[in-house]
């Protein structure tokens, strides 16, 4: 979910150098909205609300459209997002095999729900409905590492070994 | 032409036609949410599902799918039907059965197609929306739970306010009708989008829960702000107006409003309105009769028959055509004096020096219709928008639906300058004149300008050391400029004028005429020059000939009179010189001077409260009449409510008055109108019968001619600001501070700041500032941003709470320094 009402948005001041160049880098190209907004979410983690200002003055977008554009899809993201990503599959095969259990405990143990960051911004929760690895269920994910047959036990594994990950 | 077949009618229409045009076209009524004449066809709502037999299988969208040749349509099967019937249960599945409440009730699409298909019931059940509903501002209200996702309000902002307030959020069942951030409307308040709503999603506050709507009495009329003349529906009950009623069929404008147009109409019942006559007794102005006042009034200006030099008299344009005839005739005629005038002077001189002498008449050669028909917009100024919005939507249509270059030269940016391909060549503020010179001069330098031009040697030697450097940009964009101008196949300069705009005078008109002129851009239509009057009746008290004609004291002219006691009797008839023209001070100072001031006007103005006797007039609501737009279009306005209090019409003062001088007397304003169409060459032939609904565009007879026009060298002051006054996008002379809708988008002056000065005088948005110039000092509260060049200070003028003429004169661009308080 990446929808946040306006109050919610983080109102911090922002270096727009990169969104500068991410900008430079498509101004000339037809149809830049998308590849830009992308571009800035890969250099910031999520898109802060004053790069959308930056955006829309410089490719003469309205404001209003862009959000409908970040809120439409779900891989744009309006909140700082945690360095890892835990996705923890609830798709059939998983609920079945106890997928239940797996995102509570997690909920339990980093003390968020879904869709939602830590405030050391080290975790972002969030329950996805396939990962498409049904003969390992319950699956979870972290960023791009694969833990299937999950269990209750394995989740305190999984976030201690993240804990000792550097954040850079 | 497509021949195609609906409902065994036989239908030609042209090829780009829809279904739905078609049908329409031949009197079929296809039912429609989401559809918009004025807008890009969206298809989203599913009403208008028909069967076409050579698509068989699946039903078609009306409004979508293009007709061709040999088509032949079902509107209503019974398949049809019930189709459309499961469209409005699921639209019902989730809109709020609240009619009983909801002010679209009468007036809401959705309600009368669910009578139409008598959906009596619902086959299923599902939670309403849970939106909280955005109240925070006074003029529109959205109500989301209501809505059924049409997107027209998103699509209007977008493509004919080039606003872009709303957009779809989110996704699947959450998506709504959202805008930036999903927080609050924060737009310029147009109402556009609420005059569209096909529900009781978007509502105007200022109605709610004032009438049902088929108990408003509705009566067509004409707006009375700006110049533009766009056509409104007053919907009225008990004497009052209530609001006015969106009628997508009116004017040019497809019944298009602005804010002040659409939320601006309160001043006609404002609590603030005259309601009887006032005479000064014992220094203060006390209730009397109508017989009191105007036995004062007649008898001053009896005495001033014998020495007529003494009388002065300044009209406001907003009187309608019969009313500033009237007024001629009497301080003309009866009087006998030629001292009469309106709007400052200057503010009328394009026309009447201006254009007159560039083409023999006082009127612009081109007229409204011509900005869509042009391929090449020259805008002077992005305040063409603010001054009138309308002609604005008509820029942003012609620009974005037809690609209309537009080029803007400007002191100042703005919305207009952000349209697609739209390029503005900012210049430093007084340099109009000399921008256009070097124009003219590009045009001759390139060999682009029209063989044997009448006066084209005098001009030549005129602009012929007029360079791109006295005017302050670059040579390679004057260049560019003038070659495309005089290339385009047809183009058009627009120009606004008005008392907010002392620069744009008769020496700018003569130079942009100069430059249509030479490049044959003049007696064809979308091209030529439209001078855009600031009232709604600016052209017509030029036609009315409301201005010195020989030897008489221009506007100017009588306040210097009534300062050194030469003017001794002046009757001011709704004009408010003391906010609207130049050097306050000394308007107020020669006001209070003058033996004997009589004001007529709605409200006690600023000027009124230093007058001798003040006569309660009435507002466009409560008399009949012409106005004339800026496009030279005669329309009707139509008395829709009776006189507030004892108001009386200017036409029933001015009558009375003249009945008394022994001059003319008149049944009706229609005599009136009458005698002007067999006097003023321009009307003749026209009745107010005549006019209809939609009025009537006079023509002109063209003698274009170049007039050289003198640049005057700005020079800039060193460590000071240049002031540069202007409307704002809000309001239209001082009339519309009576208006809630204005009034709360823009209630207080202010003085608008680039970001780098602000920075430097370390001042900050909201912050009051003291702005001083050599004329006074007023404060303000400061506006930052963008728009403005470094440099340069922008002060919209219709306040009378720190008026911007307490510190100009009269000069195109005032040099202020500016502090914060």
């Amino acid at each position: 979910m990446s929808n946040a009402p306006a109050e919610e948005i983080p109102a911090e001041e922002i270096d727009l150098t990169e969104a500068n160049e991410v900008i430079d880098k498509y101004l000339k190209l037809p149809g830049n909205l998308m590849p830009v907004l992308q571009g800035i979410q890969d250099a910031y983690g999520y898109v802060p609300k004053p790069t959308i200002d930056l955006v829309a003055e410089r490719l003469n977008v309205y404001p209003s459209q862009i959000y409908g554009v970040l809120t439409f899809y779900a891989q744009f993201h309006l909140k700082p997002r945690g360095r890892f990503i835990i996705r923890v599959c609830v798709g059939t095969a998983c609920h079945v095999q106890g997928a239940e259990r797996i995102t509570e405990t997690f909920f339990g143990r980093l003390g968020i729900g879904h869709a939602e960051t830590t405030p050391d911004l080290r975790y972002t929760f969030e329950k996805v409905a396939c990962l498409g690895a049904c003969g390992m269920a319950p699956l979870a994910m972290v960023n791009d590492d694969t833990f299937g047959k999950m269990t209750v036990q394995k989740v305190d594994e999984i976030i201690e070994t993240y804990n000792a990950r550097p954040m850079k | 032409m497509v021949n195609l077949t609906i409902n065994g009618k036989q239908v030609a229409v042209e090829k780009d036609a829809t279904i739905y045009d078609a049908a329409k076209a031949c009197g079929i009524k296809i039912p429609i949410l989401c559809h918009d004449k004025k807008l890009h066809p969206f298809g989203g709502c599913r009403m208008c599902l028909v069967e076409v037999e050579q698509m068989k299988g699946r039903l078609i969208p009306a409004c979508t799918t293009p007709v061709t040749e040999g088509m032949i349509v079902q509107t209503t099967t019974d398949e049809i039907v019930k189709a459309r019937k499961l469209v409005l249960e699921l639209l019902l599945l989730k809109h709020p059965i609240d009619c009983p409440v909801c002010d679209a009730a009468g007036d809401c699409d959705l309600q009368n197609l669910t009578y139409e298909y008598k959906v009596n019931m619902n086959r299923f059940v599902d939670e309403k929306f849970n939106h909280e509903i955005d109240y925070e501002n006074p003029l529109i209200e959205r109500d989301m739970n209501r809505c059924i996702h049409c997107g027209k309000c998103a699509r209007i902002c977008d493509e004919i306010v080039s606003y872009g307030a709303y957009t779809f959020i989110n996704r699947g069942i959450e998506a709504k009708m959202g805008t930036e951030f999903d927080g609050p409307l924060n737009c310029e308040f147009c109402g556009s989008c609420v005059s569209v709503c096909p529900v009781g999603a978007l509502n105007s506050r200022p109605f709610k829960f004032k009438a049902r709507w088929w108990a408003l009495q509705k009566t067509k009329s004409v707006c009375s702000y700006c110049g533009t003349g766009c056509q409104l529906t007053l919907g009225t009950k008990d004497g009052k107006v209530l609001t006015t009623i969106y009628d997508e069929n009116q004017g040019f404008h497809n019944g298009q409003l602005c804010t002040r147009g659409r939320f601006g109409y309160q001043f006609v019942n404002s609590d603030k309105r005259l309601t009887a006559p006032l005479i000064r007794k014992n220094g203060k102005l006390q209730e009397a009769t109508w017989e009191e006042a105007l036995a004062e009034v007649t008898s001053r200006l009896a005495a001033g028959k014998s020495d007529p030099a003494s009388v002065a008299a300044l009209a406001t344009p907003r009187l309608t055509n019969e009313e500033l005839f009237l007024f001629g005739k009497l301080f003309r005629g009866t009087v006998g004096t030629d001292n009469i005038d309106h709007s400052a002077g200057y503010a009328h001189e394009a026309l009447t020096k201006g254009a007159v002498a560039s083409f023999g008449v006082a009127a612009s050669p081109a007229e409204i219709a011509d900005v869509q028909k042009s391929n090449l917009l020259l805008v002077v100024k992005s305040d063409a928008y603010e001054t009138h919005p309308v002609i604005g939507f008509e820029i942003n249509l012609g620009v974005k639906r037809k690609g209309i270059a537009l080029r803007i030269v400007s002191d100042k940016k703005g919305k207009l300058t952000r349209l697609p391909g739209a390029k503005t060549t900012v210049h430093a503020p007084g340099n109009e004149v000399a921008l256009f010179n070097a124009l003219c001069k590009s045009v001759i330098d390139q060999g682009l300008a029209v063989e044997g031009v009448a006066g084209l040697d005098a001009l030549k030697a005129a602009v012929a050391d007029a360079t791109a450097e006295k005017a302050g940009v670059s040579a390679e964009e004057i260049a560019a400029i003038a070659k495309e101008f005089a290339s385009a196949e047809k183009a058009l300069i627009i120009l606004p004028i008005g008392q907010g705009y002392p620069g744009h005078n008769a020496a700018l008109a003569n130079a942009a005429a100069n430059l249509a002129i030479l490049t044959g851009q003049v007696g064809k239509e979308g091209a030529g020059l439209l001078i855009m009057g600031e009232k709604n009746n600016s052209q017509g008290a030029v036609d009315m000939g409301i201005y010195p004609k020989g030897t008489g004291l221009n506007a100017a002219a009588i306040i210097d009179g009534c300062a050194n006691g030469n003017v001794k009797t002046l009757f001011v008839a709704g004009e408010n010189p003391v906010v609207s023209y130049p050097n306050r001070a000394k308007v107020e100072k020669a006001l209070e001077n003058v033996e004997f001031m009589v004001v007529s006007d709605l409200f006690l103005t600023e000027t009124a409260a230093l007058a001798d006797v003040v006569l309660p007039a009435c507002s466009f609501a409560e008399k009949s009449g012409t106005f004339t737009s800026l496009g030279r279009r005669v329309q009707n306005v139509r008395k829709a409510i009776p006189a507030i209090g004892l108001a009386k019409s200017d036409f029933e003062i001015l009558n009375a008055i003249s009945q008394a001088l022994g001059g003319a007397r008149y049944n009706n304003q229609g005599e009136v109108f009458t005698e002007i169409a067999a006097s003023v060459p321009a009307y003749k032939g026209l009745t107010q019968a005549g006019l209809k609904d939609e009025g009537a565009v006079y023509p002109v007879a063209l003698a274009a001619k170049l007039v050289p026009a003198a640049a005057k060298a700005a020079a800039p002051a060193a460590g000071k600001l240049a002031l540069v006054t202007g409307s704002a996008l809000y309001h239209c002379g001082t009339m519309s501070r009576f208006g809630e809708g204005p009034m709360y988008v823009c209630p207080d002056a202010y003085a608008e700041l680039n970001v780098a000065d602000a920075a430097a005088l370390k001042v900050e948005e909201g912050d009051q500032v003291t702005v001083t110039s050599g004329t006074g000092a007023v404060q303000v509260v400061a506006k930052v941003g963008k728009r403005v060049p470094q440099g340069v200070v922008f002060s919209p003028y219709h306040f009378g709470e720190g008026s911007v003429n307490t510190i100009t004169d009269g000069a195109e661009v005032t040099y202020v320094s500016v502090a914060k308080k």
